[in-house]
């Protein structure tokens, strides 16, 4: 894995905008996303299907997967042990921690990226439920169809995924589609936009 | 049952797969009463089996929420097994959820589940089988509630990845360990992979314990066809391994995902095979869940979880303090302890309920074995069980009445027992006295069930200034005891008591000791010192080969005292200069030196506000004008915590706080680390935080509110789905006629949303927090 395409994504996620961070951050950066990656706690789970889903067969899904030909249900995580790092630094070094949850959100998103390879270039970007102001409660059939228990990630009664490191998605084979900020629910107020970035890409901002 | 251990035996094979051959595509518990003809015949088709399981995986109340009863689809399931004519095993897999700190399912509502199964079948089946396990701490669950609800045979098996692990990162060795303490009948992995990639794992279980060994390995790995999971292996290919497995010394054989009758009846040939195990050495180790630490050479028990003569740990253990233990814990865990001991043990609390909370928090954070020492046997039995490992417990002496409370919770949860060299009447003087006493306790633990290698004794250390000549007595019994091949512990600064230079004596008797045979020192951790007299008799007496370790930590130390074994700081760091640039820079190491020295010329007051608070300040603005980021807001807020703390023990009583937060996460939602950052910045203003935790249910945050009385309860909310249970929280608290001003925050809050369900202020972030509360909520 290539961290230095990851950085930015982390710094995002810190908060950082326009500034290029000290070289003490940077390389604290650089060791979490080591050691979180040497963990190799990485699942990634996934049931393609034909046929569409029912729960699929509405707003904005319906929208998204037109003209795909099949489509993948996946759940994937950087397992348990990435928690519960992220937790016992909260204890010992707060700074720490919020840099670990940063980099294992940006190293989860990259490590399934480019599991996603493997489904062809033809492919939409992972739409998890939540996007858009889609209902959560959308994971719920995603969990039922590809039973990611045997990747350690459950499911609780509010529909939160654990461990928190983990994304429960949709990708359309047959099509291209990127992340834009168009259907998102926070555009409007959005912390990002506001400083002329992204939550996602924001290599290519 | 018969001759199990002795002779191969053969289990059946996959289930949902041969489902899913018929084109089933529902919930296949319910399979037992709509399909029952074909459940029928896939049990039917397995009968050349010696087990048959029910088709009873998901059978519990946390898993199954359908349409038809639990007692109904149990009785079915046996039914439909029993066509077969064979012993009927009932399948128990996981629950589904997973189980806290990481989830919120608690050990006892898992125990419940598998109890209230158990309850239902024990009568009807010939024994229960506990599959497809990847956390052991669940699987303990499980075993313990079949263990007490029936009397039937339990065979229990686990999944392993590629790693050789479980998904929550237990070895075969600590599985085969902790289930093997727990007295299942056979333990072994099912699912998980193909044979081939299991072999390394039972090669690794055939060498971790005595106990029948059972294989149900998938059809190989999985390969995926338009959409359906289909396995591959050839039969020919399935069977050899079989045979390899029996010819290793596995008890019984099946199969899992993917395997058909066909595969089953072709492995049947092996049935009748005697089983050959190969002898080997029990050590002795204790263990958690993810690591475990044979008791060879020398390993340091830290001893800072004991109240006795630490007012704060005291304190802490009177007001539910666990937060503090936890830090303890964690700090003797950096320093370089192998084993924790924990004892909270005061007059005029319940040690059993303080017991079982500190084991639980204690364990979420720190994965060193404990050692559960205590003289209470509700107070070690409540520890021993929700341990997720197996403990030390600490201890027996040669008391028959003390052995004949404390051996019968060892033997059931297979933990090791310490012994001390004593009885009713004291500790004997001599040593051939103290080693006749050992001997006693390790034919008591025998009768007990309990063997060898799970006992270790401590031969009990006086003080020189009292009882000088008996300290040689204690190291001789040391080797004594040695001597009938168990291993030892003392606590070694006892020796020093009331005389002058209390180290200089410790770690001399500790080498004394330490070659004498001494296994595990009972010390403090963090001192310097102790540790490194350990680190140097391991390169004195050959165990640290090569002095690597020794050379590891000792290469850059040039002055020969004082030693110091603290881990290097991350990286070289510059120096900051005085108190208001260490905050600045959030240089957390440096706050307290310089907080002191910052005090030697200003009173207390004026380092809080013309210091610390102008650093926060100074570096709260350039984080709102995007000049500086989250990580340097923390490390400021950290390092200004310190030193606020510093300051506060030179602040009259009841001046030391600005005041009192509850904060919380709500019921629901277990995402914390908005929280927790609203904490430290917080804290670092010198406001006292009661944290509530994650998946706070109201009640608990009404009760905490009306009880502190605090300015403001803040609450975060991470999803759209837990928002509706913070609006209950805030109709809880305003229905209980608390007037505490409540604050919400969390991803998808806003102002608008703040004001619609009742709450009082929406703060952006940690900063804005403090100062809406500064503002308009401090007087």
């Amino acid at each position: 894995m290539n961290f230095s395409e990851i950085r930015p994504q982390v710094y995002t996620y810190l908060g950082y905008t326009s500034f290029v961070p000290d070289e003490e951050t940077d390389d604290r950066i650089l060791r979490a996303l080591t050691a979180l990656d040497a963990l190799e706690g990485f699942r990634y789970l996934y049931r393609a299907y034909t046929e569409m889903p029912a729960f699929l067969r509405k707003s904005p899904y319906e929208e998204f997967l037109r003209g795909c030909g099949s489509v993948v249900l996946c759940v994937t995580t950087l397992g348990a042990e990435a928690d519960k790092r992220i937790k016992l630094l909260a204890r010992t070094d707060m700074t720490e921690s919020v840099i670990w949850d940063a980099c294992a959100s940006a190293l989860l998103e990259a490590r399934a990226d480019a599991y996603e390879k493997n489904f062809g270039e033809d492919r939409t970007y992972r739409f998890c439920p939540g996007y858009g102001g889609t209902s959560v409660a959308d994971v719920r059939p995603i969990f039922e169809a590809v039973r990611p228990e045997r990747i350690g990630v459950t499911l609780d009664d509010s529909n939160y995924i654990l461990p928190s490191k983990s994304m429960a998605g949709i990708v359309g084979i047959g099509k291209r589609a990127e992340k834009t900020c168009g259907d998102c629910m926070l555009r409007e107020r959005c912390g990002y936009r506001k400083e002329g970035t992204r939550c996602y890409d924001s290599a290519k901002k | 049952m018969l001759r199990l251990g002795k002779e191969v035996k053969i289990f059946d094979g996959g289930m949902g797969s041969e489902f899913e051959r018929l084109g089933l595509d529902g919930n296949p518990m319910e399979y037992n009463i709509t399909h029952a003809k074909e459940v029928q015949a896939i049990h039917r088709a397995y009968a050349c089996a010696d087990y048959i399981t029910a088709n009873s995986f998901g059978l519990n109340r946390i898993k199954y929420k359908g349409a038809y009863g639990l007692r109904e689809l149990a009785m079915r399931a046996i039914e439909n097994a029993r066509v077969a004519g064979k012993e009927v095993f009932f399948d128990i897999g996981p629950t589904g959820a997973m189980l806290a700190p990481m989830g919120t399912l608690s050990f006892d509502e898992a125990y419940d589940a598998f109890a209230e199964i158990a309850e239902m079948t024990c009568e009807l089946v010939d024994g229960y089988i506990a599959e497809t396990f990847s956390d052991l701490y669940e699987l303990k669950a499980c075993v313990l509630a079949l263990r007490e609800h029936s009397n039937k045979p339990i065979f229990a098996t686990m999944t392993f990845d590629a790693s050789q692990r479980t998904l929550t990162g237990s070895t075969p060795e600590i599985a085969a360990a902790v289930l093997e303490g727990l007295g299942v009948d056979a333990l072994g992995v099912n699912c998980s992979l193909g044979p081939k990639e299991l072999l390394p794992v039972v090669e690794r279980l055939l060498a971790a314990t005595d106990l029948p060994i059972i294989v149900q390995p998938n059809c190989g790995l999985p390969v995926l066809e338009n959409g359906k999971t289909r396995y591959t292996l050839p039969l020919e290919e399935f069977d050899a391994y079989a045979r390899k497995f029996a010819e290793m010394g596995v008890s019984v054989l099946g199969g899992c995902c993917g395997t058909t009758p066909a595969f089953i009846e072709r492995i049947a040939a092996y049935r009748g095979m005697p089983v050959v195990r190969q002898n080997r050495e029990r050590t002795t180790m204790l263990c958690s869940s993810v690591r475990s630490v044979e008791i060879d050479g020398v390993r340091i028990c830290g001893e800072r979880l004991n109240p006795t003569g630490k007012p704060k740990l005291k304190e802490a253990i009177l007001a539910g303090d666990y937060d503090y233990m936890v830090d303890e814990a964690v700090r003797q865990q950096e320093a370089g302890a192998d084993i924790l001991d924990l004892n909270v043990g005061l007059p005029k609390t319940d040690e059993a309920v303080t017991m079982a909370q500190a084991v639980r928090k204690i364990q979420e954070y720190v994965d060193l074995p404990l050692s559960i020492d205590s003289s209470s046997a509700q107070a070690i039995e409540k520890g021993v069980r929700y341990y997720n490992g197996i403990p030390l417990i600490n201890s027996v002496n040669g008391e028959q009445e003390v052995m004949d409370r404390v051996f019968p919770i060892a033997r059931k949860y297979g933990a090791v027992v310490l012994g001390l060299t004593m009885d009713g009447n004291g500790v004997p003087k001599t040593a051939e006295d103290r080693l006749a006493i050992a001997e006693r306790i390790i034919a008591g633990a025998a009768r007990y069930g309990i063997p060898r290698h799970k006992v270790m004794i401590d031969t009990l250390v006086l003080t020189a200034s009292a009882e000088q000549q008996l300290v040689a007595e204690t190291v001789k019994a040391l080797a004594l005891v040695r001597g009938l091949g168990v291993k030892t512990a003392l606590g070694v600064s006892n020796v020093s008591f009331g005389l002058p230079n209390r180290p200089l004596l410790n770690r001399t008797f500790l080498a004394t000791a330490m070659a004498s045979g001494l296994n595990m020192p009972i010390m403090n951790p963090s001192d310097g010192e102790m540790v490194g007299t350990v680190k140097a008799y391991g390169v004195l007496s050959g165990m640290d080969a090569g002095a690597e370790t020794y050379i590891s930590l000792y290469r850059d130390t040039v002055a020969a005292n004082p030693v110091s074994v603290a881990p290097a700081a991350s990286g070289e760091r510059e120096k900051a200069e005085g108190l208001y640039d260490c905050v600045r820079k959030g240089r957390k190491d440096q706050a307290e030196g310089f907080a002191r020295e910052e005090l030697k010329t200003r009173a207390p007051l004026e380092v809080v506000n013309d210091v610390l608070v102008r650093a926060l300040t100074e570096v709260g603005d350039a984080y709102e004008q995007g000049k500086t980021f989250l990580p340097q807001l923390i490390s400021a807020a950290e390092a200004a915590k310190v030193a606020f703390a510093v300051v506060s023990e030179f602040l009259p009583k009841g001046k030391t706080s600005k005041g009192k937060v509850v904060l919380a996460t709500v019921k629901g939602d277990v995402h914390d680390i908005g929280k927790n950052i609203v904490k430290v910045v917080l804290e670092s203003y010198g406001f006292t935080v009661i944290d509530l935790g994650k998946d706070t249910p109201s009640q608990k945050i009404v009760e905490a509110c009306l009880a502190h009385k605090p300015l403001a309860v803040g609450l975060s909310a991470l999803m759209t789905t837990t928002v509706a249970s913070m609006e209950e929280t805030v109709s809880a608290l305003k229905q209980a006629g608390c007037k505490t001003p409540v604050f919400v925050g969390g991803a998808v809050l806003t102002a608008d949303l703040a004001k619609q369900i009742g709450a009082d202020r929406y703060t952006r972030d940690a900063l804005e927090f403090v100062k809406v509360l500064q503002a308009d909520y401090c007087k």
